[in-house]
Order: C-alpha cells, then sequence, then structure tokens
C-alpha cells in the first residue's frame, strides 16, 4: 500500500492549526477572507467554511459537474481545485446570480420544462447553461449537449434540460 | 483532460493528502522551488494530478502552481513555430486562430474532457501524465512538435513522443518541468485530423484515437504522420505506414491498403474500455475517418 496516512486526516482540515492559511478572493460579488489549508478543495471550503450548500459534492473526481462554479467568469469543477489556488479569483455560485436576468429566465425556463427532478445535479446544470447561454445566446441542440455535457442528471434525463435550455435562449432573445 | 485517473475504474478517493502549496510568480522561482523541495510536483489545472493523489497513485508533499507565472501563457507564432506556454488550457487553445491552423489538435482540445475540464486541464498537463490514451498526444506527434524541458541550469528540447516511456511514465526528473511545446508552423498544402471512439464523448477516455497528418500535392502525399492512441503502452507513431503513402496518390484504394497494415504494428490490450481485437480492428477504420476528414478539410 502507498504511505498515505487516512486516519490523520479524518480531523476536519481547518481544524489543523499547523498547516492553516488565509486566502481572500473574491466570492459572489464580496470580496471575503477565508482561513483554510492548502489540501482543502474549493468544493469543501464553499460548502463547509462558507455554508455556500448550492455547490454539491458528487463524484469528487471532475466528472460529475455538481460542484461547477465560476471561476473568472468560466464553469470549473470546484472539487478538483485547491482552494489556495483561487486566491485573487472572482468565484460565483447560483447565489451570486439571484437577481441575474439571464439565470432568472432560465430558472423559471426549468421548472415549467420539467427539467429538475431531484435538483441535486440542478445548480451545476445552471451555471453551465448560464455560461453557454451568456456566451453564445442562440444555440442549436448541439450546442446545448456540448455545453452541458460536463454536467451529468440521473433522474429525468437529458431531454427536458436540454429543452429547457433552448426554452431560455427563446426567451431571453427571441429570434 | 486525460481522463485515465478517473474513477472508471472504481478506485475509493481518499482525503487530498496533506501536501505544502507554493505559488512562485515566475519561472525561475518555480524551477528553484523544484531543486529544492523534496518530493515537489508541478500542479497546473490539476485535474489529472488531484485524483492521482487521492488514489495514491502519487505522492507528492509539495506542490509548485504554476498558474501564477505570466511568462508561461501564450500562443504564439515565431521561428517558424506555433509555440504554447505550459498553462495554456484547452479552452485558450481551441479559441486561438493559431491553433485552428493544426487542425488535429483543435480537434482534441476543443472536445477533450468537458466545459469544465477544458476551462481547467492544459495541454502540458495532458501529455505529461503519459497515458497512452492523451487526447493531445497523436495529434501534436504526427504534427512533429516538440517539448521545451527546463530545469535550473538546463534547458533540452526532445520530440514529444520521446516525453512517453511507458503508461504513466514520462521521461522528466523531479527538477524538470515542461515550459513549451511548439509545434512547427504547418506547410500551405498540410491538413491533419484526429479521431476518436470512446464509450460516449464527454469524459471518457478514448477506446482507441488516430490522428492523420498529410501533405498534398496534385491528390499525392508528399509527406504523412499517423498516430494511434490507446493501442500501444505509449501513444504509437507509424512509421512504416506512413513510408507506404508517401509518393503515392491518395485513392480510396491506397488509403485503404495502407490503413489496413497499421494491424500489423499495433498491440492493444484488452481492458474494462475495449477488447484487443477490438481495438485493433477499429485501427484501420479510424484512420481513414482521419484521412478522409483531413482531406476534406483541403477542399
Amino acid at each position: 500500500m502507498p504511505s498515505f496516512d487516512a486516519a490523520c486526516d479524518k480531523r476536519e482540515p481547518w481544524e489543523d492549526e499547523v498547516n492553516t492559511m488565509k486566502i481572500s478572493f473574491e466570492l459572489n460579488g464580496k470580496e471575503i477572507e477565508a482561513e483554510t489549508t492548502a489540501y482543502t478543495s474549493l468544493l469543501d471550503m464553499l460548502r463547509d467554511e462558507l455554508d455556500v450548500k448550492s455547490v454539491k459534492k458528487g463524484c469528487e473526481s471532475g466528472e460529475c459537474g455538481a460542484c461547477t462554479v465560476l471561476v473568472d467568469g468560466l464553469p470549473m469543477t470546484s472539487c478538483i481545485i485547491l482552494a489556495p489556488q483561487v486566491e485573487g479569483r472572482h468565484i460565483t455560485t447560483i447565489e451570486g446570480l439571484e437577481h441575474n436576468p439571464l439565470m432568472i429566465d432560465l430558472r423559471q425556463s426549468f421548472i415549467e420544462n420539467g427539467a429538475i427532478q431531484c435538483g441535486f445535479c440542478t445548480p451545476g446544470m445552471l451555471i453551465s447553461s448560464y455560461a453557454l447561454l451568456r456566451d453564445n445566446p442562440h444555440p442549436t441542440p448541439e450546442e446545448v449537449k456540448i455545453g452541458i455535457e460536463g454536467n451529468i442528471c440521473r433522474c429525468t434525463g437529458f431531454t427536458k434540460i436540454i429543452e429547457a435550455v433552448l426554452d431560455a435562449a427563446e426567451r431571453i432573445a427571441p429570434e | 483532460m486525460d481522463t485515465s485517473q478517473s474513477t472508471e475504474g472504481g478506485q475509493p478517493l481518499n482525503p487530498i493528502p496533506r501536501i505544502q502549496y507554493h505559488a512562485p510568480i515566475t519561472l525561475a522561482g518555480a524551477l528553484q522551488l523544484l531543486e529544492e523541495l523534496d518530493k515537489a510536483k508541478p500542479i497546473i489545472g490539476g485535474t489529472d494530478l488531484l485524483i492521482a493523489m487521492r488514489q495514491a497513485a502519487c505522492t507528492p508533499s509539495h506542490l509548485v502552481d504554476l498558474n501564477r507565472i505570466p511568462e508561461l501563457n501564450y500562443i504564439t507564432e515565431e521561428e517558424g513555430y506555433i509555440k504554447i506556454g505550459a498553462t495554456v488550457t484547452h479552452s485558450q487553445a481551441a479559441s486561438n486562430p493559431l491553433i485552428k491552423g493544426v487542425p488535429a489538435l483543435y480537434d482534441a482540445v476543443s472536445r477533450i474532457g468537458s466545459p469544465q475540464i477544458r476551462n481547467r486541464g492544459t495541454i502540458t498537463g495532458n501529455i505529461v501524465n503519459a497515458s497512452p490514451a492523451a487526447d493531445t498526444a497523436c495529434p501534436l506527434i504526427v504534427h512533429d512538435a516538440e517539448i521545451v524541458i527546463k530545469s535550473n541550469d538546463d534547458t533540452n528540447i526532445i520530440p514529444v513522443e520521446d516525453l512517453f516511456e511507458g503508461p504513466k511514465i514520462n521521461c522528466l526528473e523531479p527538477s524538470e518541468l515542461i515550459t513549451e511545446i511548439r509545434i512547427p508552423t504547418p506547410a500551405e498544402n498540410s491538413t491533419s485530423a484526429y479521431k476518436r471512439i470512446g464509450r460516449r464523448q464527454a469524459f471518457t477516455l478514448s477506446v482507441v484515437s488516430a490522428a492523420a497528418y498529410l501533405q498534398v500535392e496534385e491528390n499525392t502525399c508528399v509527406e504523412a504522420g499517423f498516430a494511434f492512441g490507446s493501442v500501444a503502452m505509449t501513444p504509437l507513431r507509424v512509421p512504416e505506414v506512413e513510408e507506404m503513402l508517401k509518393g503515392k496518390e491518395l485513392t480510396e484504394e491506397n488509403i485503404k491498403e495502407a490503413s489496413e497494415a497499421v494491424r500489423e504494428y499495433v498491440q492493444p490490450i484488452t481492458d474494462v474500455r475495449g477488447t484487443a481485437e477490438y481495438r485493433k480492428d477499429m485501427c484501420p477504420v479510424l484512420m481513414r475517418r482521419a484521412i478522409n476528414e483531413s482531406l476534406g478539410r483541403m477542399r
């Protein structure tokens, strides 16, 4: 077995005084300072230290997309980013887009199209869809599929989600 | 992304090991750290490395983050090369006009992983893991790309294919860093393409993949490059097949003959993603698809 002492890591990482570090970054438009460790993921820091629970913990290996956030405007999976890597960056979660017109339409469209079932994938889906429509207001169905290919839904299937994104595009910028 | 470290194999994830984190702002600073620190590893996107660390497949004590080094983030064309800095992400590459001129590489970077992975992962990171399935490897190899390797007191330039020594084994010393990938500016009459077969489009490792590079004069192939992923211990270039097609007219028959010959040179294995037989059968198919896509781009 590789020399890896899992037992010592059962403590909450930020309780370890030796290796804590302070990082500052912008979260949803607010400058914040967080105490964390070099071996805390952005996902864990957001959920456990900063109480941003919309960011979901799924596969923890960058494959399911449930933890997707915007880093300087670009969707990335927060589970495979180290907390100190976001020093000085701008992190946006759906909380930060609550009053954003594009996000309001997207959200409504998800509701009306039945694109939500258990809701676990929804915050990540919304972030990816938001980034897609922001950069490409009139996507083809194929472009929507590529836009959300990094987000996995295990309830509804993807048809309704794709319909919801296309419908939102129609509301936001009718052709 | 090279998803070879993914949980596809069902390996459990440990917490992130207790590393120390360093974020130098100059290349010289990074090289100094790699030289001085014990068990230090460079990190850029971390899309593979963090997962490998959590599977205890890789156990560094220090991580040296290269993302804060402005001098490593560029795509330029000079001295007959398209030069790509170490921290260039797949998304940055996919949206750069110079990379559009390297069609096989564009194919790979524009569809590798997922949007989230493309925004985070880098070409350098993809090849440095030395996975035989690395999506950007075959396109770089057929374009005769080279890598610039630096350490505190040395600079070396080697062909991309020499980086790969075996599955997950690269030729780098712990104090060495890939600082640049350079691709000879493709000739006017050249074209290329990259084709892959995966279980699905997003994320998954290719079951098998092929890149083709051609230089064509009046429908005659004057220069050729073919490389295959996931069919050997490393991405595999097949010079014998390249020679078969050089100087020949690019007729359907000649293409078929050359592509069928590939079977003799690949040594795929059977694993969870596909059988050796299937992989061998798909090589000629993908090679023809890559050639046809390439030729389609010239018209």
